[in-house]
């Protein structure tokens, strides 16, 4: 289903139907997904759709940047560090490349949606939730619904911390794909109730390809300063 | 007849030292000042179209336009033989007398810039000042412009925004909203519960947390009345509940569970008795 692909093609994968046929001159992308359908007739004569997983944060409307992970809960020892693996929900970007342009012509996913509050209702920022479970190793994801993040966890406080989320600025995200869908990111632990995060812009695995960018496609430039999880992580 | 152009700009037009030419200058650096303000301010509103929020953009093109107006205007001064110098003490005693004169005007002026750098309302927030409300369309340096919600443009001068309790039913993440549900005597509130909390729990901007909360509220004349609270994204929330209130109706009925009419049960100490004639024929009933 990910990949580049010119003029007419037909894809098909469970409940999601993505292709491009030609009608005389014009080009008319479809897509179907759990009975939910789009369509575009699209005038291109050079330019490629690129279709790959993009930042969860969009369906079904885009209300906000950040990704909630919430997991069962794990206690840090001072000073430790180890590296988890979680899953995270994928959307599905389709994108329009020309040689000097890419636009976004249409994201959709499977599965349903939640979103959650961080933080309180004055300060805090409403982002998109997710429950996944704790692996050592790295999970068996469904590709088109699922992804797996490689969290290092570091707790660089004096005391014991108990954590069962994980809160990230979407914006950061650097996806890549292949196999499978995968990121990587960070968690610096600074005090109690206080967190660095961060991506890391690393494939899980060689030969995986990276992910067209939604702040790059919708020309937003974007500064990766992480996200300062201030309202604890549990 | 010819004419000496040098000749005409240097006509004096009868105030002081001044010359047509000084003031053909004045008003083409003024207007050269408008045009550069207005390019410049077009460009930069154009320039931050997707990287700043719409209100900063509008007070930097704004800023940036009144700006140059100003620059122009101090430019252009010296060609009416005006000391700047001496404008530093006229200015204090017209600054007195204008400010006593407009002092309306100063007032909302100052409100306006207060409402800008304080933030308690911004573009696109939905607010209620006084008695108006609606989303706010622009903030100006003298007035706001609320748009209501039958689309009603509405022109509040900014002291009374100022001064006015102004409420932002978007400007916090997260709202709250309550629904009131009655159902039957009959019926088993704690089923009923159960199946509002699932149609809650699936609906993606019902916020996970805070947590919904649905109880038995109180024992009504008619109904079991349950109260039901969900928190949802503030600039969602009116989406949510609209959206919520059917399912939840819908799944309740599904499931047996009925919303009652007003009902009244009413005990006759005598017993009824009804007389009269119907179909032809005689009948009574106790």
């Amino acid at each position: 289903m990910f990949g580049r692909y010119k003029g007419t093609f037909h894809r098909e994968d469970g409940d999601i139907l993505v292709e491009a046929e030609r009608n005389g001159g014009l080009l008319t992308y479809r897509r179907r997904c759990e009975g939910q359908t789009f369509e575009r007739i699209l005038v291109s004569k050079t330019g490629e759709i690129v279709i790959n997983p993009v930042e969860p944060v969009n369906l079904p409307k885009d209300i906000t940047d950040f990704l909630q992970i919430e997991f069962s809960p794990m206690v840090i020892e001072p000073g430790a560090t180890q590296t988890v693996y979680l899953k995270f929900p994928v959307e599905i970007g389709v994108f329009l490349e020309a040689a000097r342009d890419i636009e976004v012509l249409d994201i959709f996913g499977l599965g349903s949606q939640k979103y959650t509050l961080y933080g309180t209702p004055t300060n805090g920022v409403i982002a998109r939730w997710y429950h996944s479970e704790i692996y050592t190793e790295v999970p068996p994801p469904e590709s088109l619904r699922e992804g797996v993040m490689e969290l290092s966890i570091h707790n660089t406080s004096h005391g014991w911390v108990e954590i069962s989320c994980v809160v990230f600025d979407s914006t950061d995200m650097k996806i890549y794909y292949g196999d499978i869908v995968a990121t990587a990111a960070t968690m610096k632990i600074i005090s109690p109730n206080l967190a660095e995060t961060d991506f890391i812009d690393a494939p899980l695995r060689p030969g995986m390809v990276k992910s067209v960018e939604l702040c790059v496609a919708r020309k937003i430039p974007v500064i990766d300063r992480g996200y300062l999880m201030e309202w604890g992580f549990s | 007849m010819t004419f000496n152009v040098t000749q005409i700009l240097e006509t004096p037009i009868g105030v002081g030292d001044i010359t047509a030419g000084n003031l053909m200058y004045f008003v083409v650096i003024l207007v050269v000042g408008v045009a550069v303000a207005r390019v410049v301010s077009t460009n930069v509103r154009r320039a931050l179209t997707e990287r700043l929020p719409k209100n900063e953009r509008e007070l930097l093109a704004k800023l940036v336009y009144y700006g140059i107006i100003i620059w122009a205007f101090v430019v252009a001064l010296p060609q009416l033989e005006f000391d700047l110098s001496g404008l530093l003490v006229a200015g204090g005693i017209a600054g007195l007398v204008i400010g006593f004169a407009s002092q309306s005007v100063v007032s909302n002026l100052v409100s306006g810039l207060f409402l800008m750098f304080e933030h308690p309302i911004k573009i696109g927030d939905n607010i209620n000042v006084g008695d108006v409300s609606g989303s706010v369309e622009d903030i100006r340096v003298l007035s706001t412009v609320v748009k209501t919600y039958d689309g009603i443009y509405v022109r509040i001068p900014n002291e009374t925004v100022f001064t006015s309790n102004i409420t932002n039913y978007v400007h916090n993440a997260a709202r709250r909203f309550e629904y009131q549900i009655g159902i039957r005597y009959q019926d088993d509130a704690n089923e009923a519960i159960r199946i509002a909390k699932e149609v809650i729990a699936v609906h993606p901007f019902a916020l996970k947390s805070p947590a919904p909360s649905v109880f038995v509220d109180n024992l009504g004349d008619n109904s079991v009345n349950l109260t039901v609270y969900i928190w949802a994204p503030a600039r969602n929330w009116w989406d949510v509940r609209t959206d919520l209130l059917w399912k939840i109706k819908q799944a309740l009925e599904e499931n047996g569970i009925e919303i009652p009419f007003p009902q009244r049960t009413v005990w006759f100490a005598d017993g009824l008795e009804v007389k009269g004639r119907f179909a032809g024929k005689n009948w009574k009933e106790e």
